[in-house]
């Protein structure tokens, strides 16, 4: 389930830094990233279930909820905090 | 069971690797050895900024599913740290994972990279030729 989770909030993601790529400060490629690789690496998980003989996708895990949910606050909590070192960490240039 | 920590090892070694490159890059800089004086593919893009993204793709990945195991039981705050690392059996279980998932999610997110990188690099060539194509028909 979180698969599909992290699935979603990638297309969101990328399709909010489509429109806005333009704007560098809102740093939505590291959204993008975090959110494809997470992607990915459960893709992978998936496939070696399904050659284990195991569901592609299962939900009947009781936590898969709280997979879901920190893999959301997890990703845009990450984000939030990586955007404001790299925008308050940039050395400022002294005026002329 | 641990199949993040492989991606998590090469995160650390790619920021490292990126660090030597960005200061290697700052030294040429600083020498003027950076002027491009022929233009190639993938020319535009700083291997160091390539190797920054690698370094993002796989600590935010890692940093997911490491919370995602912490969830499940399987990492926990004290001393062995993984779950499966108490007993024998599972270790050898843990191990075997990270031998075949880890290293599988690790080349899939390198394959992702290198994709990426192409591509990137592609629509900045396409761009440079798209320049080019109104000044080459002025000199003719």
């Amino acid at each position: 389930m979180y698969f599909l989770t992290a699935l979603v909030c990638t297309i969101i993601a990328g399709v909010l830094y489509y429109f806005f790529r333009d704007r560098k400060g809102l740093h939505l490629d590291i959204l993008t990233i975090t959110f494809g690789a997470a992607t990915l690496m459960w893709l992978v998980d998936c496939i070696a279930c399904a050659i284990g003989g195991e569901p592609f996708l299962s939900f009947d895990d009781p936590q898969d909820g709280w997979v879901a949910l920190w893999t959301l606050l997890g990703g845009v909590g990450l984000w939030l905090l990586v955007s404001f070192i790299l925008n308050n960490g940039k050395k400022e240039t002294p005026k002329e | 069971m641990a199949c993040f920590l492989v991606s998590t090892a090469a995160a650390i070694g790619v920021t490292v690797a990126q660090k030597i490159v960005a200061k290697n890059e700052k030294k040429k800089a600083e020498a003027g050895e950076t002027e491009i004086k022929e233009y190639k593919f993938g020319c535009e893009t700083k291997w160091s900024d390539r190797l920054k993204y690698l370094a993002t793709t796989l600590w935010t990945g890692s940093f997911l599913l490491a919370g995602e195991h912490v969830i499940h039981g399987e990492v926990a705050p004290f001393p062995p740290f993984l779950t499966a690392a108490a007993n024998p059996t599972d270790a050898a279980e843990m191990l075997h994972e990270m031998g075949t998932v880890g290293v599988a999610m690790f080349a899939m997110l390198v394959v992702a990279w290198g994709v990426g990188a192409f591509l990137w690099d592609l629509i900045k060539y396409r761009k440079h030729k798209k320049q080019q194509k109104p000044q080459l028909e002025k000199e003719v």
